[in-house]
């Protein structure tokens, strides 16, 4: 158990000189627009097209309706995985009881490419909202509850015998005062793990299923041999992970900054 | 499961007694095992009653494996699956080795270059799916493609920072004795970035074995995925059954597998650093 969990992930760079990355871009984009124009346009169109496809798909197009279904089909799985990890991490990392009942079916399910078991799922859940959710859900449950975990197994024992000379012996006075905050730093670095799945398990229950959202956009786009805008609908989704990950990173520093005090 | 009841009897009547705090001890650590047999009889009881359809107990997945076994077809599926998992791994490694340290080595382009190898992590395999079938086709190469951008990137990314971190005095002794770039990078750098690149292995190995399902779910019906994805068709959830077991028996070993290499790899690096 425990073999994965994140903390805070050390800064690449601290200051970032613009030079290389205006290079690299202008390389990067420069040959991939040349290429557009010279190669095949279906299996790469130049840049300039994804881009007044991202336009058109944008405005009066049906990329914000399925952005919006997306981002509904993820607040639902990602809510539900943060209430049911953290309150089973607590639960496996205070109780050995439970620990070494429940812990050997999560390790075995968390090595499980969880993938696999799409079809399953929405024999079991249904085609619906339900089984979509339950998809998401998998997706972020493992790294939320393992990180629970071993922020709660981890508390530090010399503070709890001092809370308890202080008086608060019971459970919930323990967890609220002492193991929670001491576990909150690998608690947050588990939601942000957590969030970046989450966009990828949208995605697969979205391509998976065609009913909507993002990744039915991707697979019809495809499926019509639009390239331009098939990339152009592909773009948001590293954006959404990318953006929400830097949320919950920066959500997560100032825990950490509050840690160190 | 006759081990598991003797044990509790022998718990029962002996507890108290020195040599019953072992008993308790053992009884403790069966636990798991307990756990398992409850599980497995109440799938059992459950699958029973449950539609056919929508669940099998595990005697019915038991009979599935032999049958799928027995006729052929599962040996085939696993071979086609581990066939394209080692030749992604291979690639990925030796791709992410030397991209990873050309970036380590050069820090303004791993600047300019890491913020798109970002985006490539970032973006969900599966959306790639409509591309790789354009660039690729839907059979082996598209699927070494899938796997293979899965496992790059940790490996890659791993790899320059253990590159960045290597020890400057061995660098230094390394060249005050005369070392060429090519010795310096054979005989320090690479040595000293093994730790780093094993941990990313780890990272890597459950995206490579992802990659495989995704692909062969998503882009090509072969291999075990093909079976878990064509027998779903037919709702036979017991084959279906059959095939995420194999794949979470793969990730299970897998997994252990290389814990136990970045462990005995990070010792290395504990005494390298003394």
């Amino acid at each position: 158990m425990a073999t994965d969990v994140a903390v805070g992930r050390a800064r690449r760079f601290k200051t970032i000189p613009a030079g290389p990355h205006l290079l690299a871009a202008s390389v990067f984009f420069g040959s991939w627009e040349l290429y557009g124009h010279l190669g095949n346009p279906l299996l790469l169109p130049p840049v300039s097209a994804v881009v007044a496809g991202l336009f058109e798909i944008t405005f009066g197009g049906p990329l914000l309706p399925a952005l919006f279904s997306s981002l509904q089909l993820l607040f639902v799985g990602f809510g539900t995985a943060l209430l049911v990890g953290t309150l089973l991490g607590i639960l496996i990392g205070r109780y050995q009881l439970a620990n070494r009942v429940f812990g050997p079916f999560l390790n075995a399910m968390y090595a499980t490419p969880d993938i696999a078991l799409l079809p399953l799922i929405l024999l079991w859940f249904g085609f619906g909202m339900t089984g979509r959710v339950v998809v998401v859900f998998l997706a972020a449950f493992f790294p939320i509850m393992i990180n629970t975990y071993a922020g709660v197994r981890d508390a530090p024992r010399e503070l709890l015998e001092v809370a308890s000379s202080f008086g608060v012996d019971t459970e919930v006075g323990r967890l609220r005062r002492v193991i929670l905050p001491a576990a909150l730093p690998l608690i947050m670095a588990g939601y942000r793990l957590g969030i970046g799945r989450a966009v990828v398990g949208m995605a697969v229950a979205e391509v998976y299923l065609r009913l909507g959202g993002l990744g039915t956009l991707i697979v019809q786009y495809g499926a019509a041999f639009r390239t331009d805008l098939l990339i152009a609908s592909i773009l948001p989704l590293p954006l959404l992970g990318v953006g929400l990950t830097k949320v919950f990173e920066r959500i997560e520093n100032r825990f950490q900054y509050w840690r160190k005090l | 499961m006759a081990m598991t009841t003797q044990r509790t009897e022998k718990a029962a009547t002996s507890a108290g007694t020195p040599a019953g705090r072992r008993v308790k001890a053992l009884l403790v650590t069966s636990l798991p095992l307990i756990a398992l047999v409850v599980l497995l009889v109440v799938w059992e009881v459950a699958g029973r009653m449950a539609n056919p359809i929508l669940f099998a107990p595990p005697s019915r997945v038991a009979d599935a494996f032999v049958e799928l076994t027995a006729s052929g077809r599962l040996p085939q599926a696993l071979f086609v699956s581990l066939q394209s998992l080692a030749a992604g791994f291979l690639l990925a490694l030796v791709t992410g080795l030397a991209i990873g340290v050309l970036l380590g080595l050069h820090p303004t382009l791993a600047r300019g270059v890491e913020p798109y190898i970002d985006a490539i992590y970032a973006t969900p395999r599966v959306v790639m799916i409509p591309l790789v079938i354009l660039w690729f086709g839907v059979g082996f190469w598209g699927r070494l493609f899938i796997i293979w951008i899965g496992g790059v990137v940790p490996i890659i990314l791993n790899t320059a920072i253990g590159v960045r971190n290597v020890r400057q005095d061995l660098v230094e002794v390394a060249e005050s004795f005369g070392a060429s770039e090519r010795q310096l990078v054979r005989h320090v750098i690479l040595p000293g970035a093994v730790p780093y690149v094993m941990a990313g292995l780890r990272i890597a190995a459950g995206r490579l074995l992802l990659g495989v399902v995704i692909a062969e779910i998503f882009l090509d019906l072969t291999g075990v995925g093909g079976i878990i994805q064509t027998e779903s068709a037919y709702f036979r959830t017991d084959n279906m059954l059959v095939g995420v077991l194999v794949f979470a028996a793969l990730g299970v070993v897998m997994m252990w597998a290389f814990d136990l290499l970045e462990k005995a790899f990070s010792g290395w690096k504990e005494r390298g650093a003394e």
